[in-house]
């Protein structure tokens, strides 16, 4: 029996010449097992579907759909959930694939659960703050779901600027909410960890002239700079890891369910861009409860109810310190925070999460709803 | 030496850095390469540790005051170039007394600021329907007054809630016309090819 050493010896600096001719037939024989999966790549992205659960539209408005989400178990609690998603990609990261499914958990825990979308937004929604947003589409589903239950509460759920939005909306009107649940929601943006925050340092970035000059933030943009936040993951490492992995079945599919949903950017309005870098990024107004929406002003301690505050240890867009200050600003009592060793998506995605987070995060939700 | 020689001689030396950085740093990965394990094992752990040590130099770089000052330069740079093409199309449509994108942009605003203006009085009158609503449901509070006199202050509140109600009607119809007006200005031709669907101010509900 040979030793490292005697290895080394024999070999030279290649190592041991056998284990590298059995390596390169190795390879070779994978590689050719890749080949013949190239073609089918494109078949396999066009089977990529935007959302699994059944579901029927229930409220429409301007470019708003609200959806319900069918459960085939009964419905055990009364107090409607409504999902909330940023206005800058498609909401369907909550229903990603079977075995990925943020929303399949709480249907199939019995509640009565909605998705907004927002829709896409064209020119003509370029003046629309966040005011209208808020105040006006957010406000007008909630009295809608209040009336079509026969609930005076809803519980809300927010992911990353989904959930700075369901935070104003509930600090605005307490009354209306009955639990929130915050994703990756960016509330504090004093800190310096995030790239983002650095680059829209009123030092470097001009938002008015941005705003002025564009209308509506084009998705590309936005795109490119959330790929820039990793440049050597994104741009390197990703397609390495799809080519070193594509005779493997499960993980093609996750990679172009996950790579559908991040390519398919929307605009986001141009005034609700401008407040969100000038009165969040650049001023951040919210923390100081100085936050002007409309003709109303958010104060966070106005937020009374039971809070569930989720982030994400490795989360470069949201980082912990933008999240985690919110359990000190609000009146709450009933308050919780869970650190998820995770990135941004896979907060909601990830197998571990879908395993563990989500069932727990269903039956935090279940023990605070009627 | 004058300041933007010093800036840009700092940017140069931030880059230089960057790369520096990131050779060393694949330098030092490769140094490393283990004959011991299996090859593909090793190659592996090898181009992992080298990746790593890009990303850590490239997010270093990211942060420095020369990265972010070469950032706005480049932005701004494009921003304008595009308004001065804008300006260009502008004078165009001009020539050819087509409206231009900075005629429907102002067409939209003022949309806007008719919209504002109309859900902010709206606004007040739901805030003050609410303060008769609770003062009704609130008979003790009115200086303990007799029942007879509480029934008619009620229904001369439900007349001005009437009222208001036809004032919010009438708006409400007002801006359906200006909505119409609007559109018909919008796609009288020739017109730019920018649709008119889904204008502020054209916010209409439906429940399935």
């Amino acid at each position: 029996m040979s030793t490292t050493t005697d290895v080394k010896e024999k070999t030279g600096f290649f190592g041991n010449w056998e284990a590298w001719q059995t390596s390169f037939l190795d390879e070779g024989f994978t590689n050719l097992r890749r080949m013949a999966a190239l073609p089918l790549l494109a078949e396999k992205m066009e089977r990529v579907r935007k959302g699994v659960t059944p579901r029927e539209i229930v409220y429409e408005e301007d470019r708003l759909k609200l959806y319900r989400y069918i459960g085939q178990g009964e419905k055990k609690h009364k107090t409607p959930l409504c999902f909330v998603f940023a206005l800058v990609n498609r909401p369907y990261i909550f229903d990603l694939k079977e075995g990925r499914s943020v929303l399949a958990h709480f249907v199939n825990a019995g509640f009565d659960t909605y998705l907004v979308d927002w829709g896409t937004p064209t020119r003509a929604e370029r003046y629309l703050t966040t005011d209208d947003y808020v105040n006006g589409y957010l406000h007008n589903v909630i009295n809608f779901l209040r009336e079509r239950t026969g609930e005076p509460q809803v519980s809300l759920l927010g992911y990353c600027m989904g959930g700075t939005l369901s935070t104003i909306y509930t600090a605005l009107h307490q009354e209306r909410v009955r639990n929130l649940i915050l994703l990756a929601a960016g509330i504090d943006f004093a800190t310096r960890d995030g790239l983002i925050n650095l680059w829209t340092d009123p030092r470097y970035f001009d938002v008015d002239k941005f705003v002025d000059t564009m209308g509506n933030i084009p998705a590309d943009f936005l795109q490119n700079a959330f790929l820039m936040l990793k440049p050597i993951a994104n741009l390197i490492e990703k397609p390495i890891n799809l080519l070193e992995n594509l005779h493997k079945e499960e993980f093609v599919e996750d990679y172009l369910y996950m790579e559908t949903w991040l390519n398919d950017n929307i605009p986001v309005p141009g005034e609700v861009y401008r407040e969100f870098a000038k009165y969040l990024f650049q001023q951040n107004l919210l923390t100081r409860n100085r936050l002007p929406v409309g003709r109303h002003t958010v104060d966070l301690r106005k937020i009374t109810c039971p809070l569930l505050n989720l982030m994400a240890k490795n989360d470069d867009l949201v980082p912990c310190a933008q999240t985690e200050p919110l359990n000190d600003l609000v009146s709450s009592t009933d308050k919780e925070k869970i650190i998820w060793p995770a990135g941004h998506i896979g907060l909601a995605v990830s197998g571990k999460a879908q395993k563990e987070l989500w069932p727990r995060a269903t039956e935090w939700l279940a023990k605070r709803s009627q | 030496m004058d300041d933007r020689m010093s800036e840009t001689l700092e940017q140069a030396a931030a880059f230089q850095k960057l790369w520096l950085d990131s050779f060393g740093g694949v330098a030092k990965v490769w140094s490393q390469y283990s004959t011991d394990g299996p090859p593909p094992d090793e190659m592996r752990k090898a181009r992992n540790g080298m990746l790593k040590a890009l990303a850590g130099a490239w997010d270093e770089f990211m942060r420095t005051p020369q990265f972010m000052e070469m950032m706005k330069v480049s932005l701004n740079g494009a921003l304008d170039l595009r308004r001065m093409a804008r300006d260009g199309m502008n004078k165009i449509h001009e020539g050819f007394e087509t409206p231009t994108k900075e005629d429907l942009d102002s067409i939209l605003l003022a949309i806007r600021h008719i919209e504002r203006r109309v859900l902010d009085r709206l606004e007040g009158m739901d805030d003050r329907v609410r303060k008769i609503t609770e003062r009704l449901e609130k008979p003790d509070e009115r200086g303990g007054k007799p029942d007879g006199v509480g029934a008619a202050g009620a229904g001369e509140l439900d007349e001005r809630i009437r009222q208001i109600e036809r004032r919010i009607g009438k708006i409400d119809g007002g801006i359906g016309k200006l909505g119409e007006r609007i559109e018909e200005l919008i796609n009288r031709p020739p017109v730019a090819s920018v649709s008119s669907e889904g204008a502020p101010g054209k916010r209409k509900a439906s429940i399935k």
